[in-house]
């Protein structure tokens, strides 16, 4: 599961790491200072790295709980981002984590108390309300075998009713979800891109369809779930792909009980995208005409408004307007 | 032994002395250099490379500098590196060896952590000294090249295609003092299947990420016709990949042949023509 698993001297002795590290004792181990001795130095290879990733574990210092960017939630309330996780299992093409860092590396932040700390003063700022994202760096719930997020910091979530904790995924690890009593203020978000390009860009990542029967499973249990269609990567195909993927989402799940529904188109920032193209020349996708706003990359399209809108068109057939937003 | 690799195998070996040579050049099939060079040089016709650099620090990055501009160039492929070399560790058996997956220089005080793609081989620590080490007070393999190594190769190659690999010589009960200097190439040669192992993943993956940023004939033949600014070249290089990646490699020649003479119409013509093609 991990080429080698690196330990800032500094955690070495808490229990968390070495209940993993007796977990993992096949697995070559690595006493380092801190974890930027080892992950994100200037001649890495990310796409290198991806053979076979190292499991790092730290202390976050410093800023633990973020203001979301703008347009990135589904209300009005404010929004944060935490990352008890940096990269992630999956290895989608489009992902703008691999311009993000030169390194592969999974680094997991032990010191779940101390994000518990902050997450709960962000909580009492935002008087005992606030939507706070957990998944921006990270799928939170692809390595939950191995961090045991869920668990954690489900039972901080239930004693703040008023604050919203969405985990955004594409894992079907929903085993240790089921496992626990339904947290009503907690929402379950997967993404999904069309079938063509799931097959084309989402390497590793869970077929449209288990993911499927994962989110039923949660709504069936009882818990909020959600959809992101993100990134849409709008093909010479058309329309047909998000019918076809729209048709098979909602004859699964129950439409109406969907917390909420968003759209967003591929976006990354300029320096990402550079450093990309650098990884993957060869990339099909990153080989496309692009055009740049405000320091964001796009695709290239003089359709894009016109196809976005008639994809929300379709999607508005099976939801509400209200539990629609497009993503900024 | 490596008779049956018959792909190009992009990988510098790099020890420190001659008896440590003797058993790679056995092992590999690499046959001496007869160029002009400060440095003793054996290769093989799958671009597999040995330079003999000399002991210590110094001596080895000078190695590494060197091999690396007579090997310079402009397709943007990268070479494996790999230091190969005795040790001392206090009670390993003599004989045993791994790659190092924590370089410590002990004199600076600084540590590298070669990120590990390889299965197969054993791994440990590496302690980099300026002297001979009697005591070897750390569970590491001490030496006195590796991070001079590490730090260099880096340079020229991605930090997963840099590695040391250490094999014990001398421990607390066989001191340095004592070493018969004429079994480090028996050492070596023991060693074989692991080495093996090692030189043909990394030269694989090399290979597969020189493949991977192959760049079409034509950004070669441009480049050798038509006066390029380096702006200008990396704006062909990047038109050359758009067109590879998108599957119009043969479109380019039908844009502009060869003959093609000034540069910045020449890139204004591919780069119409591809987002003309590709948003159509
Ligand atoms: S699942 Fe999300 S975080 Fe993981 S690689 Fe894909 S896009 Fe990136």
């Amino acid at each position: 599961m991990f080429s080698t698993i690196y330990i800032e001297e500094e955690v070495l002795e808490l229990e968390r790491v070495r209940n993993l590290l007796d977990r993992f004792a096949q697995v070559p181990q690595v006493i380092c200072g801190r974890y930027g001795e080892v992950f994100n130095r200037k001649s890495q290879n990310f796409r290198l790295q991806k053979m076979a990733p190292a499991l790092i574990l730290a202390k976050k210092y410093g800023n633990k709980v973020l203001a979301a960017p703008s347009g990135y939630g589904y209300n009005e309330s404010k929004g944060y981002y935490f990352s008890h996780m940096l990269n992630c299992v999956y290895d989608c093409r489009y992902c703008f984590l691999q311009g993000m860092y030169s390194s592969a590396n999974y680094v997991l932040f032990v010191n779940y108390e101390d994000f518990e700390e902050a997450i709960a003063e962000k909580i009492g700022e935002n008087n005992g309300g606030g939507v706070y994202y957990s998944g921006y760096d990270c799928d939170s719930l692809a390595l939950e075998p191995v961090s045991n997020f869920c668990s954690h910091f489900l039972s901080v979530f239930k004693r703040y009713p008023d604050a919203e904790l969405e985990i955004r995924t594409k894992s079907t690890q929903v085993r240790s979800l089921l496992d626990t009593e339904v947290v009503p203020n907690c929402v379950i978000a997967m993404s999904f891109t069309t079938q063509e390009a799931a097959g084309q860009w989402e390497h590793k990542v869970p077929s449209i369809k288990k993911r499927l029967e994962a989110l039923h499973k949660l709504q069936l249990a009882g818990w909020k779930v959600a959809i992101r269609f993100e990134p849409l990567i709008l093909g010479a195909e058309g329309l047909a792909p998000y019918e076809a993927l729209f048709e098979q989402i909602f004859s699964k799940l129950d439409a109406q009980r969907l917390h909420s529904v968003s759209s967003g188109l591929f976006r990354m920032p300029v320096d990402f995208h550079k450093r990309i193209v650098k990884l993957y020349p060869d990339e099909e996708l990153f080989a496309r005409p692009t055009q740049t706003t405000q320091g964001m990359i796009a695709l290239k399209s003089t359709e894009e408004n016109t196809h976005l809108m008639a994809i929300e068109e379709l999607l508005l057939n099976y939801v509400s307007s209200e539990q629609y937003y497009r993503c900024a | 032994m490596i008779e049956s690799v018959k792909n190009p195998m992009p990988v510098n070996i790099v020890v420190a002395h001659g008896l440590e040579a003797k058993a790679l050049v056995k092992m590999l099939e690499l046959e001496r250099h007869h160029v002009s060079s400060k440095f003793v040089e054996y290769s093989n016709s799958n671009k597999l490379h040995l330079l003999v650099s000399g002991i210590g620090k110094e001596a080895i990055t000078a190695g590494v500098t060197y091999l690396s501009e007579q090997q310079a160039s402009d397709s943007g492929e990268i070479r494996a590196w790999l230091n190969i070399g005795i040790a001392g560790h206090r009670d390993a058996s003599l004989g045993s060896a791994w790659l190092g997956n924590k370089i410590t220089d002990h004199s600076a005080g600084t540590n590298a952590y070669p990120p590990q793609l390889i299965e197969g081989v054993e791994v440990g620590s590496v302690v980099t000294v300026d002297e001979p080490e009697n005591s070897y007070p750390l569970d590491a393999a001490y030496e006195m090249e590796a991070s001079a190594f590490y730090a260099e190769a880096t340079k020229y190659s991605t930090a997963e295609m840099v590695q040391v690999f250490k094999v014990i010589s001398d421990n607390l009960k066989n001191p340095i003092s004592e070493i018969d200097i004429r079994s480090v190439p028996g050492l070596i040669a023991a060693q074989a299947p692991q080495l093996l192992i090692l030189i043909e993943r990394m030269s694989a993956i090399a290979s597969q990420h020189n493949f991977n940023q192959r760049l079409p004939s034509y950004f070669f033949e441009i480049c050798s016709k038509i006066h390029l600014t380096v702006n200008q070249k990396l704006q062909l290089r990047r038109l050359c990949q758009r067109y590879k990646a998108l599957g119009l490699e043969k479109e380019l020649g039908c844009v502009a042949g060869p003959k093609a003479s000034d540069a910045r119409k020449l890139i204004q013509q591919l780069t119409e023509r591809i987002d003309r093609i590709r948003e159509a």
